[in-house]
């Protein structure tokens, strides 16, 4: 397999996380697009970096990682502040806010 | 790659820390701060409030006693040269006013914990990692921090169901960006095969594509780029990456709408301009063009939302939109000129923003409520001073003569004319003029309007507040409405708006000074 085989599934996954947060209503559902999102620059990381030889994709990788973690805790947090006040994760009951 | 021999070297370890002392010195207190919350009863947030500007202090210090020195850092991912030194000034004064300021909001609201402080140090120790990091990895990493701090203090307001929105906002589009920026990143590392900004530079202007790497790179340089941009724009609240800002900015607690006003956006600010002036340097897909319109795009739209808006603080985020568009003007004009415009532009913008929002504040506290235009409506009669000093600030950021606004300005357009960006700077002008609209309008209706006739407006609460003594809720909002933070916050912008509008050589030669060390890696 070639390397741009990788990066062309890394780019399918990345636009269907992408599609994901734009069309999904439910907070937890948004939050897994976006993980898919990451996910597919880890799968193009560690991709590039196995084809070139080098070993900084990976160390990328792992922190993505990390910091995947730590969102996934600070999102669950506000997820669970919204449904204390709104009684739903439902994203359309988020609007306040408004031009 | 690692270089192994400087990895053995002696003065390995503590150069490296050397490079990040003024970040480590923050989050030293900031974890003070945590500790000391542990032993204090909760609502005790005073200790913590002194704890958080005594590390200001002290970082100031680090920062005062390295400014002499370049120093890289932990394998060439941590630069610390004048360009840092500027914008940590900077990023250290934003985070020192955006601290006074919470003192007066959270007091007034019973809701200060000692987590607040930590956080917003951490915050600012990551906007300061952010300028001085030049690799992607430490990019990323310090766009993390410095957000995942941020979105815990947008939602900081328990139980008001408008800051939860607004962190839930900030975050699923602060997530997205970064997501966009991580695959950017994937396609330069592909196309390249470094990390580092100025290794992937040197790459791209050796134009070695050789066998071995992937046969159509230069395709995948040109798409890393546009989503690397996209992430950052992300950040920069430039146009249509811009829906994130008013939402986040009206929700979130006042003094964090300026830590995000100020210090976030000259934090991407500083890495855009490090970004810019290394990868983006060689005009592939004719960058400069996409950042023209991008900056008319922002200018505009930020000046036509902020005149349709009646909330006070929606309409300093929607022109704090605007001001980026200006901003970047520096950065398209670039060279020595553009980016010490730039860095001008933005020490005057984060006193002026500071200071408005201040006075936002102190409206806040005499309502206990969203600040409606309609309620500042005769304000000028019954408080003159304050009614005065917040339009001074409007004027700044209108850009009249005499302010820091119209120098910031001065330099960033005749920086773009020199550079040949004539019509740039005509749709700027014609921006500035249109926007000169709403802020004068507020001034106006401060000073114009008859208050007998609206029973709506602050003077008239505060009136009532005098007459009912003894309702224990007016009694607490007179007390609170202005205290010597605020007092503290609102003259030293005053002043510096004022310095940076009438002397602004030194500052300006201190931009230009900083600038230069960008060019000499």
């Amino acid at each position: 397999m070639n390397v741009n085989d990788y990066l062309i599934v890394a780019t399918i996954i990345f636009c269907i996380g992408a599609l994901g947060v734009l069309i999904r209503k439910n907070l937890i559902t948004i939050f897994l697009s976006l993980e898919l999102m990451f996910n597919a620059a880890n799968l193009g990381f560690v991709a590039v970096s196995e084809y070139l030889n080098l070993i900084s994709g990976d160390i990328f990788v792992i922190f993505i990682m990390v910091v995947a973690a730590a969102e996934a805790a600070i999102l669950l947090g506000i997820a669970i502040a919204f449904y204390r006040e709104k009684g739903t994760i439902n994203i359309d009951d988020a609007n306040e806010l408004k031009f | 790659m690692l270089d192994l021999t400087q990895m053995y070297s002696e003065y390995f370890l503590e150069k490296s820390l050397l490079s990040v002392m003024p970040e480590a010195v923050l989050i030293i207190f900031a974890f003070i701060i945590l500790l000391l919350g542990l032993f204090k009863s909760i609502k005790n947030g005073e200790n913590s409030y002194y704890i958080a500007l005594i590390g200001i202090v002290f970082s100031f210090l680090y920062l005062f006693i390295l400014s002499n020195h370049t120093i890289h850092g932990f394998y060439g991912s941590i630069i610390f040269d004048k360009f840092d030194v500027f914008f940590f000034t900077v990023i250290l004064l934003s985070g020192f006013l955006t601290i006074l300021l919470s003192k007066n909001y959270f007091d007034t609201r019973n809701v200060l914990i000692p987590e607040y402080y930590s956080l917003v140090l951490f915050s600012i120790s990551a906007m300061m990692l952010l300028v001085s990091s030049i690799n992607l990895i430490m990019i990323f990493l310090s766009i993390e921090f410095m957000s995942i701090a941020a979105y815990i203090l947008t939602g900081y307001l328990k139980g008001e169901s408008r800051s939860t929105e607004g962190a839930m906002k900030y975050f699923i589009l602060g997530t997205f960006a970064s997501a966009f920026f991580l695959f950017g990143s994937v396609f330069i590392y592909a196309a390249t095969g470094h990390l580092n900004l100025y290794k992937i530079h040197n790459f791209i202007f050796q134009q070695s594509y050789k066998a071995h790497y992937i046969y159509n790179s230069h395709t995948f340089l040109a798409i890393g780029l546009v989503l690397l941009l996209v992430g950052l724009a992300f950040k920069m609240s430039l146009f249509p990456f811009h829906t994130w800002t008013p939402d986040s900015y009206d929700g979130a607690p006042t003094p964090v709408t300026n830590l995000m006003a100020t210090g976030i956006k000259v934090a991407a600010f500083g890495i855009f301009i490090r970004v810019f002036t290394s990868i983006y340097s060689f005009n592939i897909l004719n960058f400069y063009n996409i950042l023209w319109i991008l900056a008319v795009l922002t200018m505009t739209f930020g000046n036509f939302a902020a005149l349709l808006q009646t909330d006070l603080k929606r309409l300093i985020a929607y022109s704090s939109i605007a001001q980026a568009g200006y901003i970047l003007i520096g950065i398209i004009a670039g060279g020595y000129y553009g980016i010490s415009g730039t860095l001008f532009y933005l020490l005057a913008y984060i006193f002026m923003t500071a200071g408005a929002f201040g006075i936002v504040i102190m409206f806040e506290n005499l309502k206990l409520a969203s600040v409606d235009i309609k309620s500042y409506y005769g304000f000028g009669f019954k408080y003159p001073l304050t009614a005065a000093a917040f339009s001074f600030f409007l004027l700044s950021l209108a850009g009249i003569p005499v302010t820091s606004g119209f120098m910031g300005k001065f330099f960033v357009f005749s920086a773009a004319i020199k550079s040949g960006y004539y019509w740039l700077v005509f749709i700027a002008i014609l921006n500035s003029a249109f926007a000169a609209y709403y802020y004068i309008k507020i001034i106006v209706k401060m000073y114009m309007v008859d208050n007998q006739s609206n029973n709506n407006s602050i003077a008239d609460v505060i009136n009532d507040s005098n007459v009912t003594v003894n309702n224990g809720q007016m009694e607490i909002i007179k007390e609170n409405h202005v205290t010597s933070a605020l007092v503290i916050v609102i003259i030293l912008c005053l002043i510096f708006t004022l310095i940076l509008g009438v002397f602004p050589q030194p500052f300006i030669n201190f931009a230009a000074k900083s600038v230069t060390s960008l060019w000499n890696i």
